[in-house]
């Protein structure tokens, strides 16, 4: 019952994304108006589709219907309904399910946004691009990924989802997240190939997806910096980013689509870099299909490789057409995508964002070539080889400390060229500032090049940030606004900008966490007995008890652990490992003690068998909480990103110059630097 | 001044703050290894018993003297060059170190390149001189 309703969907998925592509195709062969509104509409049907099979899933999920092999593999009866409600992406077939959900949500977005426009050919052959994309998933799930096939014995009991995957509740955001962002990239690609059909290729497809892009960088930012809160509270090494290919599949599309809505700017602004930015987008959509591919195939082993399963290779034909079609298409509009743009100085903001794009074009290849070279030393000359932390960390940091200088400096620059003068008035504050941190960081004792670089660059940014804040606020000010006000009115006169200014202040917090804890931390293993305490950097932990907690989904057993640091009790904490029924070796949990400046991170190394003997892990990680301030900042400044320009509110910007037209920066800009037109 | 403070700071920073010690150097090491029960992690890193063994194992070889190449071959003898975290520097292991870098200088040249031609455009703009002898030009001559 719940297997036919949820294939059902699926048919009905299918078939309404092939009407689409038949309806909207002949429509626009015939010039005919009336199927090109007709076509639109069958991404709601879709949507429809794809929500029933997800709802017959959960149906299923909930009421433990083990005669699908899905419930049977990915639940159990002891599974609590959170974990049952997150089983749905707990394995292949429901995540490519789920993946169809998100795909149908988008799609429905783009035939309602352009409602009125649906006889346009460019907004009809970006629906046909979203179908073909959505019929691909379909019949994924008809053909190989099936979520709904069924057993002809069902089990009394599932097996229960991967105990990992049972263990935290922010197992119910990071996937979830993770596919808005990657399937919202969908969204500009289908536009970038509608505008290399139709030959449209100003600046028309990026302003209408500018919104949809920035929406699906916001989620898949917030996916990915949740999967590494995930894998720190969760896996229990003491870290956050382990550079698995998994983890890397979802950082390579956020690199493009990073380099993508900045270098977006400058085309808006001169006209240039259309072939780059449409090669970004086509690349962002490939990577999110390569990052489904190594997740999903097995391809590599990787901690979140759970499922083997034969759409690899389908996974890799759909890649190859898209990659190989793009290119063919990019190479068949070559004539119109000549730009006879230029820039005039390359100390200006338009060369600050072609130097950005540079280096995340470095960075992204880096990840790209650490992440396939053990499958391509493996298929060219049949050796097993590891490519981890100290390839990506020496390759990342020069080029990641090259983007903060960057990203510290550019937004000061203005646009078209610049003086001395200038930069030194609104440079100099900013970067005496850095100076000053970097010395007193010195002088505390800090020793570490990189990290010493790290918060002088990032006290550099801050400063930049703020005065620029600063400068708002007092314009805004005075036109009289109140104090209270005044933020929000600044905000709402350039969305863009200081969206993106708070996006950088989150960026800022994330470089001098990662720093920090990467060169500063302190890991040490002790053997204590009950009552025994030790002590690490000023903290003492004191083993009191063990304790074992058992439940239908699993038996635990914790120590409990008291920190004091002097006279102060800063609480018990309780590492754990637990037994699943059905897995076999234990399953560690940490426990650990947020701090503004340092995270207490403990794990039980053994398991106390006997009653009072136990071996923990102690970890001081410093700053690691502002990773996920730094998430919650950049989210936040992609939310303001999106809010409306107000017209009536005095803007940051007096006139900004339009290419060609004024004279190189004065005075009146340099209050008023912005990063939009 | 601001870069000579800079300088100041990295220089002192950079001074070696003597030799590793036995501990550092059996942690860097570590950090080198691949734990072989686990997938992307280091042996420093990880928490299973094998990574514990290598670190044992690893602070037991300091201890003794090997010299840091010693102990990397004796690894690489044992498990395999999988146990390195790094691609070789050889092979096809130069182009994952190398391709990076060859590409970031080829994009600064193409740079360098494109800024040194759009100068050069720049000094070709008309001047209120030129524009005047078009002028003149249209009115007189025939317009196509």
């Amino acid at each position: 019952m719940r297997a036919s309703l949820g294939v059902l969907g699926l048919a009905l998925g299918s078939v309404s994304a092939l009407l689409g592509i038949v309806v909207l195709a002949w429509g626009l062969r015939r010039n005919d108006p009336r199927f090109l509104r007709l076509g639109r509409r069958y991404a709601f049907v879709l949507l429809g589709a794809a929500a029933l099979s997800v709802f017959a899933m959960e149906w299923a999920l909930i009421t433990h219907d083990f005669s699908i092999r899905y419930v049977a593999e990915n639940n159990a009866r002891a599974t609590p309904l959170l974990f049952t409600i997150t089983g749905l992406w707990a394995a292949l077939e429901g995540s490519i399910l789920l993946w169809g959900l998100v795909l149908g949500g988008y799609l429905a977005w783009m035939a309602h946004r352009f409602r009125n426009r649906a006889t346009d050919p460019m907004v009809a052959w970006a629906m046909i691009v979203g179908f073909v994309v959505a019929l691909f998933f379909f019949a994924l799930m008809l053909g190989p990924a099936n979520p709904f096939q069924t057993l002809a014995n069902p089990p009394a009991d599932g097996r229960g989802p991967n105990p990992l995957l049972q263990n935290h509740p922010l197992m119910a955001f990071h996937p979830p997240m993770l596919y808005l962002g990657y399937v919202g990239m969908t969204v500009p690609f289908a536009f970038a190939i509608a505008a290399l059909v139709t030959g449209r290729l100003g600046e028309g497809w990026l302003a209408e997806t500018r919104r949809a892009t920035l929406v699906a960088w916001g989620f898949l930012t917030v996916g990915i910096i949740l999967g590494a809160w995930w894998s720190y509270e969760v896996l229990g090494w003491g870290g956050y980013w382990a550079w698995d290919p998994v983890e890397n599949a979802s950082l390579l599309p956020w690199l493009t689509a990073t380099a993508f809505i900045h270098s977006v700017i400058v085309q808006e602004r001169r006209g240039m870099l259309r072939v780059w930015n449409l090669s970004l987008v086509v690349a962002t959509f490939c990577l999110t299909i390569l990052g489904t591919f190594i997740t999903r195939s097995g391809v590599i082993d990787s901690v979140h490789s759970f499922t083997e399963s034969p759409i690899g290779g389908w996974l890799l034909g759909f890649l190859a057409v898209v990659t190989i079609g793009s290119v063919l298409l990019i190479a068949w509009r070559g004539d119109r995508l000549r730009a006879p743009g230029r820039i005039d100085s390359p100390v200006s903001r338009e060369s600050a964002f072609l130097v950005n794009n540079l280096l995340f074009a470095a960075l992204a290849v880096v990840v790209l070539l650490g992440t396939v070279y053990p499958l391509l030393a493996e298929a060219l000359q049949d050796r097993r080889v590891s490519v981890g932390e100290p390839y990506f960390d020496r390759m990342t940091t020069p080029i990641g400390i090259a983007l903060l200088f960057l990203m510290a400096a550019a937004p000061a620059l203005p646009w078209r060229a610049t003086s001395g003068e200038v930069l030194r008035r609104r440079l100099l504050v900013p970067a005496w500032l850095g100076v000053a941190v970097m010395v007193v960081a010195a002088v505390a004792g800090i020793r570490d090049l990189w990290v010493l670089v790290t918060f002088g660059l990032a006290a550099f940014a801050v400063g930049g940030i703020v005065r620029q804040f600063a400068l708002g606020l007092r314009a805004q000010r005075a036109t009289g606004t109140s104090w209270w006000a005044a933020p929000w009115r600044t905000v709402r006169g350039g969305p863009r900008l200081y969206g993106g200014l708070v996006v950088h202040l989150g960026v800022v917090a994330i470089a001098v966490a990662l720093a920090a804890s990467a060169n500063l931390s302190t890991k040490t293993e002790t053997r204590l007995e009950v009552g025994q305490s030790t002590e690490v950097r000023g903290y003492s932990f004191t083993y009191v008890r063990r304790d074992v907690v058992m439940t239908e989904q699993k038996r635990s057993v914790k120590a409990q652990i008291r920190i004091e640091q002097g006279d102060r009790d800063l609480g018990t904490y309780a590492p754990a490992v637990s037994i699943f029924p059905g897995g076999m070796s234990g399953i560690g949990t940490p426990s650990v003690r947020t701090g503004i400046l340092r995270d207490i991170y403990l794990t039980l190394i053994s398991a106390p068998t006997d009653r009072d003997r136990v071996t923990i892990g102690i970890a001081i990680n410093p700053m690691v909480v502002w990773l996920w301030i730094g998430g919650a900042l950049m989210a936040l400044g992609t939310a303001l990103a999106l809010v409306p320009k107000s017209r009536r509110i005095v803007g940051p910007a007096s006139p900004t110059p339009r290419a060609g037209s004024a004279p190189p920066a004065t005075d009146t800009t340099d209050a008023v630097a912005t990063m939009s037109p | 001044m601001l870069a000579v403070v800079v300088l100041a700071v990295i220089v002192w920073a950079a001074q070696p703050s003597g030799a590793p010690t036995p501990a550092e150097r059996a942690r860097a090491l570590a950090a080198q290894l691949r734990c072989p029960d686990c997938e992307s992690l280091s042996a420093a890193d990880a928490q299973t018993s094998s990574a514990r063994a290598i670190r044992r194992d690893l602070r037991a070889r300091v201890a003794e003297g090997q010299s840091d190449a010693t102990i990397r071959q004796a690894y690489v003898e044992r498990y395999g060059e999988a146990i390195v975290l790094e691609p070789e520097r050889r092979g096809l292991g130069l182009l994952v170190w190398g391709l990076p870098v060859v590409m970031l200088g080829a994009g600064a040249l193409g740079l360098a390149l494109a800024f040194r031609r759009w100068r050069r455009l720049q000094r070709r703009h008309a001047t209120p001189d030129d524009e005047a002898i078009v002028r003149e030009a249209r009115r007189d001559g025939p317009t196509l």
